[in-house]
């Protein structure tokens, strides 16, 4: 024990030392992070001869500093203008982007970035203690329980359709249904690709992403002169610092759910193959159902952008859990990172913290002085980044769309993409034009795929015998916990307004 | 975003555009796994069923809303006469053209083109000074990231060949 | 020049007196044709920043040199590596400046279980760059710990085995298995190695078959128990034996083997082009820089294993009998 505290000190004193790598790393992450299409993944793999020809440790916590930076940065577009960057961001704009409609886009800045951050670091910290034991839920966590999990970001669909039950849930399953697009994941037959191979592999994310939610906003925005409404034309009109501090101090208060949420993107993100995308969901689900106000969900409420912010950087830490102490990557970053730490000659798995103490425990420190050093470095930004919402729509608009349909080709490059993208724009204008649910049509798109994976594979396993879903015990424990939140917040609602005609 | 649903009468013509969407696609899924093996099937079946139902569900509650006069099968939620005027139109006429002369004319020039029309057009043809100042800066900062810097195979064209030579041979 | 000080150095030297016919006539061809007079455009099937990107770029280091002209990969990757050859057989000139590169052994298990568009005739491979044998391991924690306890138990219960995906030579070598000893086995697809590794750790499935060369990335989280060809790594892959030593199987090799592949229509209008390509591809074995950067990339250095157009034909063939053998069990049909 006394070792390995005199390793972390160690450790932590020479990451430090680096922090002429971190500064610059962050701002890169930061904006690769917002460019729709780009990820810390393709940003390191874009970069690789400079990172292989890195030292070791420069080069991990230039990967490490990137990948933080990259996830925090995905939420400024998602935010500011709707577009979120990737699918780890793709619940931030349910409650960021009202904000800044209403003129709080700085605020909602500073709760995402002292949200992530303070998820990031705590969660990296609890990562570090706890990661022996964090490593084991891969365990216990297969495909029947992750079908339960995915069923939890799923039901969002139902709270989200609460309005107009039956075109939230046209809205819902038609995304479930695009999502399910592609070769089925064990015996590869080709399904609803019309032809087209590029969607073989299932409707790729970004496409549609930025086609549902950004591209169709921008056909939107142009009736107005700005995206603001007019008390946030107001707002916007005297910028001060004070917003900056009113969103961390009313981040800071809000302490114990950034603890909370983060935890579930920490859990989740330690399952190898599960992603930003499904913790993100699910923190937004559990925050919204044990919530006492529901009902103010995706009108700009704070607890609804501290979900998935505390989330999906809660996943970042986890994500290296299985990579360090198994050897398995957690998602493509950390897969990634596994190649350029091969190329130095260390080896993964049980071994790594006996025969290499320092990288292990250097990952994470590396981790943790990024969020810390984040914090200090983009809090200052949100009041200037936050003046793009001042921006008049004839301007905007355009540049959403060329911004965002050139993202959408990033990630494979194909031209095809930047049509999916365009075709997505158009069912995201006409479902907001009359009454369906964007977000429920996306939750579809990108959550479905993952459910149908587990699902078969779990049904494959048993050779088709469905009884399976309740095999396991913790999956039954999971199976009780999603019947009950989804049953909670109906008896809440029963309470509340039982209450509300006692007060009358 | 939602219609309040007080508003008479509505645009069911509108509101029955996705519902349709998804029947029609969710018929022609089924006939692209119908002799496929079950994992194909399973949950797209599933999933499929559910939505044809909630279809079915929706089309039925229409009926009611147009027997009743409290809709008609119009369109106005989705055209009117304003998407002309905001010029709405016309940035999905450039939309669709920047897709299109984007593999020819490479990423540069198609997108100055792309945002020096569409920003011309949402603003009436006014202030072009200021909006070539800005389309020009935003296609050649685009350039500087995605060709120059992360050298991403965006589709190439004159601008980036002749940039390529003035860089490789300066 | 560089190219024809090199190649008299090797025709002294004395190697195999067709491959120094075919080399001795190379540098007139070179003058003659001057061919490549541009860069040569490789299409490569899977993601950038895959294992094959980083065995292309080590490859090419050297080749390019030899060729005396740059190599432009572009990724075309999708639907198990369907895409990059669709675009590669339908888009692509057929004139020596373009090759695919790709992986002769999953690739062309497509091609058997589903036909592509073309005509899988039209195309061949002349270079073959490594082969990597599959592996069956599991997790360092499983109850089952070598290949008789699996073969055991498979005769009790079906044991389920992660496996990439169902088209995969690795899945041909565990069903081979099975069919051999009675053993009954599940494939479980968990789509890329990374999965597939991550199924054996963690329980998922009773233990996962793979190429090799992402085995022994995975360290000692995972336990090598059987390789479906020779296991030239030894320690590396935990001694473990080859299939025909253990069970007296005449099974071909299950390899993941990068190859580089042409159109048919181009090696017939241009034999001359494909000599060049071939004659500078066998020099770019002989450059001791070649193991340096394939070792620098990642890869097992004993898997860099030169392979002409009859080695690669021939285990095209034997990919195809193979995968229309156990076309049911891998699509289910």
């Amino acid at each position: 024990m006394g070792d390995t505290s005199t390793i972390l000190i160690e450790v932590f004193l020479e990451t430090i030392g680096f922090w002429w790598v971190i500064v610059p790393t962050i701002f890169l992450g930061l904006i690769v992070g917002g460019i729709p299409g780009f990820s810390a993944a393709n940003t390191i793999i874009i970069l690789m001869p400079l990172t292989l020809a890195m030292e070791l440790q420069t080069g991990l916590i230039f990967m490490v500093s990137l990948y933080c930076a990259a996830r925090m940065g995905a939420g400024i577009p998602a935010i500011l203008v709707n577009i979120p960057g990737t699918a780890g961001a793709a619940a931030t704009p349910l409650d960021g982007y009202p904000m800044t409609k209403q003129g709080r886009g700085q605020q909602a800045l500073a709760i995402s970035f002292v949200a992530s951050s303070l998820g990031g670091l705590l969660t990296t910290l609890i990562a570090l203690a706890a990661m022996p034991l964090l490593a084991r839920v891969g365990f216990y966590m297969h495909s029947v329980e992750m079908i339960v999990i995915m069923l939890f970001g799923i039901s969002l669909i139902a709270s989200i359709a609460a309005q107009d039950m039956v075109k939230g849930l046209i809205a819902g399953f038609f995304g479930l249904m695009l999502g399910a697009i592609g070769a089925d994941v064990v015996y590869a037959t080709p399904r609803g690709t019309m032809g087209f191979l590029e969607l073989y592999d299932g409707v790729p994310l970004i496409p549609a992403l930025v086609g549902l939610f950004a591209v169709s906003e921008a056909f939107i925005i142009i009736e107005k002169r700005v995206i603001l409404t007019e008390e946030g034309q107001a707002a916007m009109e005297n910028p001060t610092w004070s917003a900056t501090f009113e969103g961390v101090r009313e981040t800071f208060k809000r302490w114990a759910h950034i603890v909370w949420t983060s935890l579930i993107g920490l859990v989740i993100g330690v399952i190898p193959g599960a992603g930003a995308s499904i913790a993100s969901f699910v923190a937004y689900q559990q925050s919204r159902t044990f919530s006492k106000t529901p009902e103010k969900y995706g009108t700009g409420h704070i607890e609804g952008l501290i979900a998935p912010e505390a989330a999906n950087n809660g996943v970042t830490s986890g994500t290296l859990v299985p990579l360090l102490v198994l050897g398995i990557p957690g998602g493509a970053t950390a897969a990634i990172m596994l190649v350029v730490m091969q190329f130095h000659g260390v080896s993964f798995g049980p071994s790594l913290f006996q025969q290499e103490p320092k990288v292990g425990y250097g990952m994470f420190m590396a981790m943790a002085v990024a969020y810390f050093i984040m914090i200090l470095t983009i809090l200052p930004l949100s009041r200037y980044m936050s003046r793009v919402t001042t921006v008049p729509t004839i301007y905007l608009a355009p540049m959403i769309i060329s911004f965002t349909l050139v993202g959408a080709f990033v990630p494979r490059e194909y031209m095809f993409d930047i049509y999916l993208a365009l075709a997505f724009g158009v069912i995201g204008y006409i479902a907001r034009r009359t009454g369906y649910h964007v977000a429920a049509i996306l939750i579809g798109v990108i959550l479905g795929p993952l459910l149908e994976t587990y699902f078969l594979r779990a049904l494959k396993k048993s050779e088709g015998d469905i009884s399976v879903l309740f095999s396991s015990t913790l999956g039954n424990i999971l199976w009780v916990a999603l019947i009950v939140s989804l049953v909670l917040p109906l008896v809440f609602d029963r309470n509340r307004k039982k209450k509300a005609m006692v007060i009358q | 975003m939602s219609l309040d649903p007080k508003e008479p009468p509505r645009h069911l013509g509108g509101e029955l555009v996705i519902p349709v969407m998804a029947v029609i696609f969710t018929l022609y899924y089924f006939t692209t796994i119908w002799n496929s093996p079950w994992t194909a099937q399973v949950s797209a079946f599933a999933i499929g069923g559910i939505l044809l139902f909630v279809c079915a569900l929706f089309f039925i509650k229409m009926v009611g809303y147009l027997q009743r006069g409290e809709g008609r099968l119009t369109f106005g939620n989705l055209f009117s006469y304003e998407d002309i005027r905001s010029g709405r139109i016309g940035l999905l006429i450039t939309t669709v053209g920047f897709c299109v002369l984007i593999g020819d004319l490479g990423f540069t020039l198609t997108t100055f083109l792309f945002l020096w029309l569409s920003m011309a057009i949402l603003g009436k043809f006014k202030r072009l000074g200021l909006i070539t100042l800005t389309a020009t800066l935003m296609s050649l900062g685009g350039w500087a990231v995605f060709i120059w810097a992360f050298e991403t195979r965006f589709p190439r064209g004159w601008f980036e060949n002749t940039m390529r030579m003035v860089l490789s041979n300066g | 020049m560089k190219t024809t000080t090199s190649i008299t150095r090797r025709t002294l030297l004395g190697t195999g007196a067709a491959a120094s016919a075919l080399t001795l006539a190379t540098p007139s061809l070179l003058r003659a044709q001057s061919y490549p007079d541009g860069n040569i455009e490789v299409y490569i099937p899977t993601r950038e920043g895959g294992g094959a990107d980083r065995n292309f770029r080590a490859f090419s280091s050297i080749w390019k040199e030899k060729l005396g002209t740059d190599f432009e990969p572009g990724f075309y990757p999708g639907a198990s590596g369907r895409v990059g050859y669709e675009i590669y057989m339908g888009k692509a000139e057929p004139n020596a400046y373009s090759l695919i590169f790709g992986n002769m052994g999953p690739e062309v298990l497509n091609w058997a279980v589903q036909e592509p568009k073309f005509d899988i005739n039209d195309y061949f491979y002349f270079g073959r760059v490594d082969t990597d044998p599959c592996c069956v391991f599991v997790g360092a924690e499983s109850p089952l710990q070598s290949i008789e306890q699996i073969v055991e138990e498979g005769k009790k219960r079906t044991l389920t085995v992660g496996t990439s995906r169902m088209a995969h030579p690795a899945s041909i070598g565990i069903l081979a298995l099975g069919e051999e000893t009675g053993a009954k086995f599940n494939l479980i697809p968990l789509s890329g190695g990374k999965n597939t590794v991550a199924g054996a750790v963690t329980g998922e499935v009773d233990f996962s078959v793979l190429t090799s060369g992402s085995v022994i990335a995975a360290g000692d989280s995972v336990k090598t128990v059987l390789i479906f060809g020779e296991n030239r790594v030894g320690e590396a892959l935990d001694n473990a034996v080859s299939i025909n030593d253990a069970y007296g199987m005449n099974l071909p090799e299950m390899l993941s083997a990068r190859a580089f592949g042409i159109h048919r229509a181009a090696a017939e209008e241009f034999p001359d082009r494909l000599d060049i390509l071939q004659s500078t591809f066998d020099q770019t074995f002989e450059d001791p820089g070649l193991m340096e950067a394939y070792v620098a990339s990642g890869g097992t250095p004993e898997y860099l294993n030169k392979g002409g157009v009859d080695e690669c034909a021939q285990f095209v063939k034997d990919m195809l009998e193979l995968g229309a053998r156990y076309k049911p069990l891998l699509t289910g049909a």
